[in-house]
């Protein structure tokens, strides 16, 4: 009995020894929630890279010096893609982790599952890339979210389609959408619904797919059928992989392809469909040829430099790192530990220069429900395999193709 | 619906084709599923054992498979026998090292802990693939990847179609060893009444074995026939296991025409039902079937009659 008594006081008296130790190396945890594994880890591992590579130019630098010099530490937990391990891996990087913010989680499902978890505990959540419109619109007061709401990214939508028609004289007059069924898919579709009515835009076809479908082929003939001018689609990685090659296969030739990002915009979708990408629209955050700072080819040369697979940061990639620069000057305002302060930082900031600048629009600051103000989106057209800016008109690189070619008359 | 149907316009053929071509794809590829779900409706039928690193073995196969294709420049369909003999082997051994012990430690016919042994190897198969060939998605480009053959308008992608016949060839095939040959009437005899079989002198414990090998060797060749025109993933498995289960019940537990027969059906339902209701509802729709037809026939289609 005695033993074990003095064996506890043992454990226990090295245990405060340990905790003084990390204190003394001066870390600041943050806790990352992304997929890392299931169908959808090769966009986590993309967005890690992304952050990690901010991290590393950050403690670089110094760390964050109104917390002498602390250095920030990302703990990632995988969220397997799922909206409940989601809360179970925030509820652990919070309790267990002790982590002072929480940055994720790429899925809206799963990020409007694990805000709730984060504002229960309150301590602050920052969405980079999730863009379902109820994230921040629950009245949380520990949500921050830099991506653009999704229901606007359907206005954006139909603002490039209705823009494309005036530009060329070739007005697309249908429209068809394609989605994913859960939280992402039923924003922009919701969206949609909405806004091509309003511009005299019909929808012929809205078709929800569950993610984990194995043929396209059913909703690729349904599509055909439908015979949409342009159609517009959001997917995740497998299933944008799949679909599109799918629609070469079936030869369904409308006016335009306009994508939603994600599963579009990842740097393995081009990998993997190849050529098949051609003439593809998508409506995105951001790409490696915009020119609103010459941040932009500074930092994407750096990080395509750094990474293993020299590749370009894509959207995601782009807002996690910026966001991660965001996290920076919260933690540098709050000049805390306590999530509470970080919490006031985050709703206080205001950025104008440094990386974070690399999101097209400034000033970088959240309104009262947490969501970033001013936010904006810009489509790109795959073009010999880059993703080249075409909308809005004023920030084109290259001139857009309007209608694509047929896949018949595709080399 | 719109009366243009009836009228025989240029809009109505192309309606026509689009639901002839939802039909060959139903079939097509509902062949294909029902080719995957044949090696869980063997195993789970002589060796009453749950197979839940069944997609894992499927994804294994794909891997093998591409870098065969990719190292070694052997095509797909050549390299299917390969992929086919080595999953045999891989399977013979995951039942000797990894299950056999647990049978015959527990003495039941179908104990809890082999279903915690193959979920768990299934994640382990995963992680590891995970790890050595990392998230990304990759695919092959054979001369035939991609190659549509045009019948008036009707487009049918050449591998679905050579898979599906060759599945179909296979399924036969087996059929055929089940009946005819000692071994294969060993297996059944096992499947019928485990103690029974032993009494005639049957080795169970080998029949295990044996089926467990066919079972995988089955997805080796199942892989080599999705290779040319899908992805490989380390989660593959995941898009295919589900709709296994289902296909297994329905075509009758341990009947391999069942299988097949009920991987057409769904393969089917899927396509066909797409065409009427949106896709997020069929698969509702093929569970909806699926109870109604357990509540007609409890056994599956091709399912025998227990007393």
């Amino acid at each position: 009995m005695k033993t074990k008594r003095i064996f506890f006081a043992a454990l226990g008296s090295i245990l405060w020894f340990a905790s003084g130790l990390s204190y003394a190396q001066q870390e600041v945890k943050v806790g990352v929630l992304i997929p890392l594994s299931g169908g959808l880890a090769v966009i986590g591992e993309n967005l890690q890279m992304a952050h990690d590579f901010a991290v590393k130019e950050i403690n670089e630098a110094g760390g964050i010096k109104s917390l002498k010099g602390a250095k920030i530490k990302l703990i990632y937990a995988d969220t397997r893609g799922d909206s409940k391990i989601g809360m179970s891996e925030a509820e652990r990087l919070i309790l267990r982790e002790g982590v002072v913010a929480i940055v994720g989680a790429f899925q809206s499902s799963v990020s409007y599952t694990s805000t709730e978890v984060a504002e229960k505990h309150q301590v602050p959540y920052l969405v980079p890339n999730s863009l379902m419109d109820a994230i921040t619109e629950r009245g949380f007061k520990y949500t921050f979210r830099v991506e653009r709401k999704g229901s606007l990214w359907a206005k954006d939508q139909i603002d490039f389609i209705v823009d494309m028609g005036k530009a060329t004289g070739k007005p697309a007059k249908t429209i068809g959408v394609v989605y994913e069924n859960t939280d992402m898919g039923q924003t922009i579709a919701k969206g949609i619904r909405k806004y091509a009515p309003e511009k005299g835009l019909t929808i012929v076809l809205d078709e929800g797919y569950p993610q984990r479908t194995a043929d396209m082929t059913p909703v690729v003939l349904k599509t055909k059928r439908a015979n949409p001018d342009v159609i517009i689609l959001n997917s995740y990685i497998s299933d944008a992989i799949l679909l599109i090659r799918t629609i070469a296969d079936q030869r369904v030739n409308p006016i335009a392809f306009l994508g939603s990002s994600s599963g579009y915009s990842d740097p393995s979708f081009i990998k993997e469909v190849g050529k098949l990408a051609e003439y593809f629209s998508d409506l995105t955050e951001w790409s490696t040829d915009l020119t609103h700072t010459p941040l932009v080819q500074e930092k994407n040369a750096a990080y395509k430099k750094w990474n293993k697979d020299h590749r370009d940061f894509n959207g995601g990639a782009a807002f996690c790192y910026a966001s991660t620069y965001i996290l920076y000057e919260a933690l540098e305002k709050a000049a805390s530990y306590d999530p509470k302060r970080i919490r006031d930082a985050f709703a206080a900031v205001k950025i104008t220069k440094g990386p974070a600048m690399l999101i097209p629009w400034t000033p970088i600051e959240f309104d009262s429900e947490g969501q970033a103000e001013g936010a904006r989106m810009i489509v790109v057209q795959y073009r010999e395999g880059l993703r080249r800016t075409i909308w809005p008109f004023p920030i084109q690189t290259i001139k857009p193709i309007w209608p694509v070619p047929k896949w018949e008359e595709r080399k | 619906m719109d009366r243009s149907i009836l009228v025989p316009t240029r809009k109505s053929r192309t309606e026509m084709l689009s639901f002839i071509e939802a039909t060959i794809n139903g079939i097509l590829m509902g062949g294909l599923y029902g080719f995957i779900a044949v090696s869980l409706s063997l195993i789970f039928g002589v060796a009453k054992i749950v197979n839940f690193a069944h997609g894992a073995f499927l994804m294994v196969a794909m891997f093998l498979v591409y870098w065969i294709l990719v190292l070694l420049k052997i095509d797909p369909y050549v390299s299917a026998v390969l992929a086919a003999v080595f999953l045999f082997f891989f399977g013979y051994f995951f039942q000797n090292v990894f299950i056999e012990p647990i049978l015959r430690r527990e003495k039941e016919t179908a104990p809890l802990t082999v279903i915690l042994l193959t979920s768990g190897l299934m994640l382990v198969l995963e992680n590891v693939a995970l790890l050595l060939f990392g998230a990304d998605y990759r695919m092959v480009k054979t001369s035939y990847t991609g190659k549509v053959w045009d019948i008036g308008g009707l487009l049918i992608v050449q591998p679905r179609l050579i898979g599906f016949i060759l599945s179909l060839f296979l399924i036969f095939l087996t059929e055929i060893y089940l009946r005819k040959t000692n071994l294969g009437r060993a297996i059944r005899a096992t499947s019928q009444d485990r103690e029974a079989a032993r009494l005639m002198g049957i080795d169970d414990y080998k029949v295990y074995k044996v089926v467990f090998g066919i079972g995988s060797t089955m997805l080796g060749f199942a892989a080599s026939f999705l290779v040319p025109f899908y992805f490989i993933h380390p989660a593959i498995g995941e898009l295919f296991v589900l709709k296994s289960f289902v296909i297994v019940v329905l075509g009758g537990l341990g009947s391999i025409s069942g299988a097949f027969l009920a991987g057409i059906i769904v393969g089917l339902i899927e396509s066909l039902g797409a065409q009427f209701i949106n896709s997020a509802m069929v698969e509702s729709l093929i569970f909806i079937i699926f109870i109604a037809c357990l509540v007609v026939r409890p056994t599956g289609l091709l399912g025998k009659q227990r007393e």
